[in-house]
């Protein structure tokens, strides 16, 4: 009782004790919205950036001075010069090391970060910034939006201008003749998890020329499927790796697969790891490579 | 004296079996009736993808499961009269513990789970599950007398440790795709059912068996305590090292294939004493079908709940398995 008395008087002292020499002169700040609705205050020019995301680290690198990006995470593998930033856990979140590098402000994609992280990163004074991609256009939004946020829109929109201009190049010689071919990706192949409707894979590949071979929609935005639910789909394209290797191991594990008309024709294909899920300024270099993939045939 | 009828028991059991062998044949992605499984079974055409479903994924998974539910089931029967105690099954003493430690070992160090042309995660598992036991009974034993309470604390503390050695491979497993493996093997599934990893698990549950209808009247003396026992004339000791034997291979076989799936081995025998009495002829026997009959109803269950790959079928096991046992265990107290 008597502590808590005293501490409204603690608490004085302690400000009381905070230096005085430079007048306060507090930065701009701006409230904006994330893509998850969360209202947040920023720096008008943050100058210090974290990613916990591969693909917005990839983002950082295209579009904000490379100087202000203070980390990357144990994941981020692109490009190369991010090898050389100093590394932060993001899974599981090394909170402590995030803290001490007092970042103005970090990004990071739906489901990459828990929320209650981000909440006590908020409390900690660093706000954290959420982008989701359902469609290929929504990464071009969300790399002006990352530009708008570090006062590099002219840069982001000048990234996006062009990769809108190379996927338009990409997107029309396709003709419609016929039916797109079904494309299963595999995110696992044991078990057997997959590229569901809800991802960005449905997307690519239907600018590319194909379809997700996956129709129904499920909860999860990779879902498990049964062997026997692959065998139903019938994939025609299947992605996960070459076919000498997945031959050996993916329909060796799931003889009853060799059915499937991928396997008859030999459509099965490795992609570049981390190209496919990555909503990177790469997206279009991914539609690009599923289109390869599709002519092929 | 209570009166119980093990024939009637073991009839009504394989029914049950049947029947859920029966519902499970139709669920599945293809939409299949009576009548197709039936052509089906007569005049099987394997360029029908949906015959191939129900002949070489359906039915093995099936079986699988049945497989797993009875292994399971009379590893956890033979373990609780070994040590007397109506708490031990082979999660408690270890060896399934170990068992998915030898698993987890196979995923990982040897992604192509073959040497030699033999299937490796079962036989890992097997050493795995019979190294834990082994060190379970060394640490619960005195002057070859196997004491009750060491051996039930060795087996939680042998069991902690595969565990965590398990974890930290995984941990430590450069290999995403290895470790994703390892990750939702450990959740338990049917899905790696096929006809070519079918014979483990059935030729050491067909040998179980057989080994144990010439033991049984061993076995029930053995309730009476190791002393007893001895002095009626009974070799406890080699009794006791066959009967870990068959536990570790049971219990590896399954671990290896479906994951660790609990609770099965627990709760299946003490239904079956209750059924039948703790010295019932048949109870080995009935243990198996109903273990049997009861992975048969968790795995349809996870699958008709959420479909298409299903719950992890260790979590219906123990949704299932725990009310149902505080039930049994309210019932015998009072």
């Amino acid at each position: 009782m008597r502590f808590s008395l005293l501490l409204p008087g603690l608490l004085a002292g302690l400000l009381a004790c905070q230096p005085q020499s430079k007048p306060a002169a507090t930065p701009a700040t701006v409230v904006v919205h994330d893509d998850l609705g969360r209202t947040l205050t920023l720096l008008a020019h943050p100058r210090r950036v974290v990613s916990l995301a591969p693909s917005l680290t990839e983002i950082l690198y295209a579009v904000a001075d490379t100087a202000t990006i203070i980390a990357r995470t144990q994941a981020d593998d692109y490009p190369a010069a991010v090898l050389r930033k100093p590394v932060v856990n993001s899974y599981p979140l090394d909170l402590e090391r995030l803290v001490a590098l007092h970042p103005d402000v970090v990004f990071t994609v739906e489901g990459l970060t828990p929320l209650d992280a981000a909440e006590r990163l908020r409390q900690l004074g660093i706000p954290v910034y959420y982008q989701k991609y359902r469609r290929v256009a929504d990464v071009l939004r969300g790399i002006n939006d990352v530009g708008r946020l570090l006062g590099r829109s002219a840069q982001a929109h000048r990234l996006t201008d062009s990769l809108q201009q190379q996927l338009q190049l990409l997107v029309s010689p396709i003709k419609t003749t016929g039916k797109p071919l079904a494309v299963l990706a595999l995110a696992s192949a044991d078990p057997i998890y997959v590229y569901g409707q809800n991802t960005l894979f449905t997307d690519e590949i239907r600018l590319a020329g194909g379809q997700n071979a996956v129709r129904d929609t499920f909860p999860q935005p990779f879902p498990a499927l049964t062997r026997e639910y692959v065998l139903k789909l019938n994939p025609e394209v299947l992605l996960g790796g070459r076919f000498g290797k997945m031959d050996s191991t993916f329909f060796k594990n799931n003889p009853e697969l060799r059915r499937t008309s991928a396997y008859q024709r030999r459509r099965v294909y490795a992609t570049t790891p981390n190209l496919l899920q990555r909503p990177s300024p790469r997206i279009v270099e991914a539609v690009r490579e599923l289109q390869k993939v599709l002519k092929n045939n | 004296m209570v009166k119980h009828y093990p024939g009637r028991w073991l009839l009504a059991g394989s029914l049950l079996t049947l029947l859920l062998l029966g519902l499970g044949l139709r669920v599945g992605s293809y939409a299949t009736d009576y009548a197709f499984i039936w052509k089906t079974l007569r005049h099987y055409d394997a360029t029908d993808p949906a015959q191939l479903a129900l002949i070489e994924l359906r039915l093995p998974r099936l079986l699988l499961a049945w497989l797993a539910g009875a292994s399971l089931a009379l590893s956890g029967y033979l373990l609780q009269n070994l040590v007397n105690n109506p708490l031990a099954d082979p999660y408690l003493l270890g060896t399934a513990s170990g068992a998915s430690l030898g698993a987890i070992v196979a995923y990982i160090f040897f992604p192509a789970l073959t040497l030699g042309g033999l299937y490796l995660p079962p036989l890992a598992a097997l050493a795995g599950g019979l190294g834990a036991t082994l060190l379970v009974v060394a640490i619960g034993s005195r002057r070859g007398r196997l004491q009750a309470a060491p051996l039930l604390l060795g087996g939680v503390a042998v069991g902690a440790l595969a565990a965590a050695v398990g974890s930290l491979i995984t941990f430590l497993a450069a290999d995403q795709d290895s470790l994703r493996t390892v990750v939702f093997w450990a959740f338990g599934s049917f899905e790696r059912a096929g006809w070519a990893v079918l014979p483990y698990p059935t030729g050491i549950l067909a040998v179980s068996l057989g080994l144990l209808v010439f033991l049984q009247k061993d076995l029930n003396l053995l309730l009476l305590g190791e002393e007893r026992a001895q002095a009626l004339g009974l070799p406890v000791v080699r009794l006791r090292w066959l009967m870990l034997a068959l536990v570790s291979a049971l219990t590896g076989g399954v671990v290896a294939l479906c994951g660790p799936v609990g609770f099965v081995g627990l709760v299946v025998p003490h239904l079956t004493r209750g059924l039948l009495g703790a010295t019932g002829r048949l109870n080995l026997a009935f243990c198996a079908v109903l273990g049997g009959g009861f992975l048969l109803a968790c795995d349809l269950l996870a699958r008709l709940l959420h479909p298409p790959a299903g719950l992890p079928v260790g979590l219906v096991t123990a949704l299932l398995g725990v009310p149902f046992f505080v039930y049994l265990l309210k019932k015998a107290v009072s």
